[in-house]
């Protein structure tokens, strides 16, 4: 199957990234120790890996009833606005003028990081702050992952947009699945056309690039090619022709909120109060027949 | 109950601070109602819709450049991509536009015209005139055809198109040709679109070095194996699919009428017309129950009235609509024999209905329960695992990536011993057929490359055109069918109301610029009366050519002061460069 193809290509493309970064920037030794104390690491930051978990399955697993209700029932199709809006702003569309700079290994960079450079700089991170003597930074990443993942998921049902390549081809180039048609099987089992407001490739490639910029402490090395990696992937949507400049800034500040939540909270206390709001009505419903 | 003095509120504060800002911009706020009571003229705005490049790249090309052209011309354009399924109930079932942007996939007939524009379809659904046309000449023109014959008959169509033209409720840009790949060893002729396609492939003796494998065919698009119901409208479907599996009375085979389930025809002409159709003997559903006269009477009933007679006015199927319609009453005679009363329809009008797929009364008989207002579940069922009596019966899909159709081998023209039609001399060299779906076009051209399947169906882009020249075990193919782009208008919007207003708007589309630039020059533009309501060929001969097909400006660009007098001829005003309404 052609599917297995692309996915075995990208494993192998971003564990030889992964295992030289890790070399480099983590270092052997530091590895080994932390693997050897794996268990109290995993027990540590447990809850929210579970909270990511729960929010990556309930997005899996309900793929069509979400489909359903951003179409047929929440959805407000946006994409006229998005178009209109930077046609107001700017003129000539950013996505345009990015796309007017066009050549071959410019799009192989972009393409390159879009797939591959964004697989690595989401997953690298994990490993980063698991080999760390605390676990505070990997639960400030995992929590605003799923932040991201959450708010995304809800902007995806009230918004329907479609990216420049859908609206029109005689503005846009579809450049990605041009020069690599192949990678839609693998896009499509992640996402839908229909959901480019606001960039989750960016705002996730951001997040983690403003984690690194919290944890630059632990691994100076890490900052600079955490943000040349996340800028590429963003500059990439666009160059691709997969977002507009709004879902960009809206996937930037998606990540800016995200890591805030992530730094701020934890998942006990986001329960607590998410507990706290549910009861409240309860109680106060019982106050009242007193 | 609380005492002493409560403390100040949350909305007793918003409320003060209302008041305090309402009384400060007191000297505007007269600004501000005077402006909010203005009705004096404003912008003409229009929403078009079509679908995303994903689904039709020459759609996506079409709206583009409309909307340029809208907004040239002073109108507020605002362009929606809307996924294909979507687009259709939005379209089809719900009215909820302003201009459309679609392929149809071609009328079968002039007839065809009737259901699209007569004003007694105007509240009903699917390709039933939603455009919300109603008009008393066109509607004499619509009925008077389908009761006059021939030479008659192309006077009054020739009318009606030209009286069309002048109120264009919908318009033509192009036809395009067919494009597609196959493997180089296969004796492939075009692009599979209809059922007799598949049967060409399938029994050329070219062929026969495949040895009882099944067709591979690709196609690409999204949702594709959701559902298999064939009287509604709202899906995205593999086109030609439902011909393999459900098989009518009789097809039209390049004009020409070949006897399918039905054995004879014998028509009675004296008083009204009547038609006494004898079924084959020996016809059997996939599964294994008899198919007589009954499942014919029933199918004709059912597209009528889904819900038997539950609801009052009935739940008419959307797909078919005016096909059935031309019926009066269907009969069943015997087991293999059902009369059919047409009142005073021609032959060739009437004929239209033998055309319809034929429905198992034992499947779909259940399915007349109402389930919400005006649907029934005949209309909701994704018909998962359908039972028709086509050549191929269906044997299992994976969602979004396959579709396995096996060959149906108690079929009649499956058996030398029947009177068969010439072109399954040979059939079958292959055993059924597999359509793997890829989920672009791009995708699609791999897999053909890659030598995972046969043959293409679905219009290929033609910018893939190169990749499928230069590969070396694979052949274009091209091919014709009547599939057309149009632009449809919503006349309930009051500035598509005015018949004037869609004439310029029709214009607005340069389509042999369209052809050149969008379909490398494969297409045919609209360019007579009839064809600009999707009949291509030159049946009807016209003395001069429609003024729709003349672009105000020259190579696709726009003369902003031409398209300006044209409304300003017909009563529009412009103000700082807007069209006002």
């Amino acid at each position: 199957m052609a599917l297995i193809g692309v996915v075995l290509e990208l494993a192998l493309v971003v564990t030889t990234m992964l295992v030289t970064a890790t070399l480099v920037i983590v270092g052997p030794r530091r590895l080994v120790a932390a693997l050897r104390e794996f268990r109290w690491r995993m027990e540590a930051c447990a809850l929210p890996l579970v909270a990511l978990a729960v929010v990556l399955f309930v997005r899996w697993s309900t793929r069509d009833v979400f489909q359903r209700l951003e179409r047929r029932v929440l959805g407000t199709n946006i994409t006229p606005y998005l178009f209109d809006l930077e046609r107001t702003v700017f003129g000539t569309n950013p996505v345009a003028v990015l796309q007017s700079f066009q050549a071959e290994p410019l799009t192989s960079f972009f393409v390159f990081s879009y797939i591959y450079g964004y697989a690595f700089l989401l997953l690298f991170p994990l490993i980063a702050y698991f080999a760390l003597d605390e676990m505070n930074s990997l639960s400030t990443l995992v929590l605003a992952f799923t932040a991201n993942y959450a708010i995304g998921l809800v902007c995806y049902v009230l918004f329907i947009a479609y990216g420049p390549r859908n609206l029109d081809p005689l503005l846009f180039d579809g450049l990605l699945y041009e020069s690599f048609p192949q990678a839609r099987l693998l896009t499509n089992q992640v996402n839908q056309s229909t959901n480019v407001f606001p960039s989750l490739h960016t705002s996730l490639s951001m997040t983690v690039f403003f984690v690194a910029w919290l944890t630059r402490e632990k691994y100076p090395l890490w900052v600079p090619i955490a943000g040349f990696f996340a800028i590429s992937v963003a500059l990439s949507t666009m160059y691709l022709g997969i977002h507009w400049f709004s879902d960009v800034v809206a996937g930037t500040a998606l990540a800016l909120i995200s890591v805030y939540i992530g730094h701020n909270y934890t998942v006990e206390e986001i329960l607590a109060s998410v507990r706290a709001f549910l009861v409240t009505p309860f109680e106060t419903g019982g106050k009242l027949d007193r | 109950m609380d005492d002493g003095g409560p403390p100040l509120t949350r909305r007793e504060l918003v409320a003060g601070a209302g008041i305090t800002g309402a009384s400060s911009l007191a000297g505007c706020t007269e600004r501000l109602w005077s402006q909010a009571e203005n009705n004096g003229p404003k912008q003409v705005s229009l929403s078009i819709k079509t679908v995303p490049a994903d689904d039709d790249v020459v759609a996506a090309k079409i709206l583009s450049q409309l909307r340029e052209n809208f907004r040239a011309a002073g109108i507020d354009a605002t362009h929606e991509p809307v996924a294909e399924a979507d687009l259709y109930r939005d379209v089809l079932l719900q009215e909820n536009y302003d201009v459309f942007v679609l392929r149809h996939s071609g009328l079968d007939e002039y007839d065809a015209v009737r259901g699209l524009l007569h004003s007694r379809f105007v509240s009903e659904r699917g390709w039933q005139n939603p455009f919300n046309y109603s008009d008393v000449t066109a509607d004499e023109h619509l009925e008077t055809q389908r009761r006059t014959d021939e030479s008659k008959r192309t006077e009054t169509l020739r009318e009606l198109f030209e009286y069309l033209e002048t109120t264009a409720p919908y318009t033509v840009v192009a036809y395009p040709y067919q494009f597609g790949g196959s493997r180089r060893s296969l004796d492939v002729s075009r692009p599979p679109r209809r059922l007799v396609d598949y049967v060409d492939i399938m029994s050329r003796e070219g062929n026969d070095w495949v040895d009882d494998r099944p067709l591979e065919v690709g196609v690409y698009g999204e949702g594709l194996t959701q559902r298999l119901n064939p009287i509604v409208v709202d899906r995205n479907r593999i086109e030609g699919l439902l011909e393999l599996l459900y098989d009518p009375l009789v097809r039209r085979l390049d004009d020409e009428i070949v006897p399918w389930l039905a054995d004879s025809i014998d028509w009675d002409e004296t008083e009204r017309l009547e038609a006494e159709v004898r079924l084959r003997d020996g016809l059997l559903w996939h599964d294994g129950t008899d198919l007589d006269a009954e499942d014919v009477a029933f199918t004709i009933e059912f597209l009528t009235d889904t819900s038997q007679g539950e609801v009052d006015s009935g739940v008419p199927a959307p797909r078919y609509r005016g096909r059935v319609t031309l019926v009066d009453d269907v009969t069943v005679v015997d087991t293999r024999t059902v009369r059919f009363s047409f009142g005073d329809t021609v032959r060739p009008v009437a004929t239209r209905v033998f055309t319809v797929p034929v429905l198992p009364e034992h499947v779909w008989d259940d399915r007349s329960t109402v389930v919400a207002d005006r649907r029934t579940e005949a209309l909701v069922t994704d018909n998962e695992g359908p039972i028709g009596s086509g050549l191929f019966s269906f044997e299992e899909s994976t969602a979004d990536t396959e579709i396995v159709l096996d060959s149906f081998d108690d079929h009649v023209f499956r058996r030398t011993t029947a009177d068969r039609p010439d072109l399954f001399e040979n059939f079958s060299q292959f055993d059924g057929i597999r359509f793997q779906i890829a989920p672009n076009p791009g995708a699609m051209i791999e897999t053909l490359v890659d030598g995972e399947i046969d043959v293409t169906v679905g219009d290929v882009p033609t910018d893939q055109a190169d990749t499928i020249r230069a590969a070396s075990d694979v052949s274009a193919i091209t091919g014709r069918t009547d599939a057309f782009y149009m632009i449809g208008y919503n006349v309930q919007h009051p500035q598509l109301s005015n018949p004037h207003f869609r004439r310029i708007l029709s214009r607005l589309i340069d389509r042999e610029h369209t052809v050149t630039e969008f379909f490398d020059g494969m297409a045919e533009p609209a360019t007579t009366y009839s064809s600009l309501f999707g009949f291509p060929d030159e049946d009807l001969e016209y003395e001069e050519s429609p003024s729709t097909v003349v672009f105000p400006g020259t190579d696709g660009e726009l003369s902003i002061p031409r398209v300006r007098s044209l409304f300003a001829d017909v009563g529009y005003r412009y103000e700082n460069d807007q069209l006002l309404e």
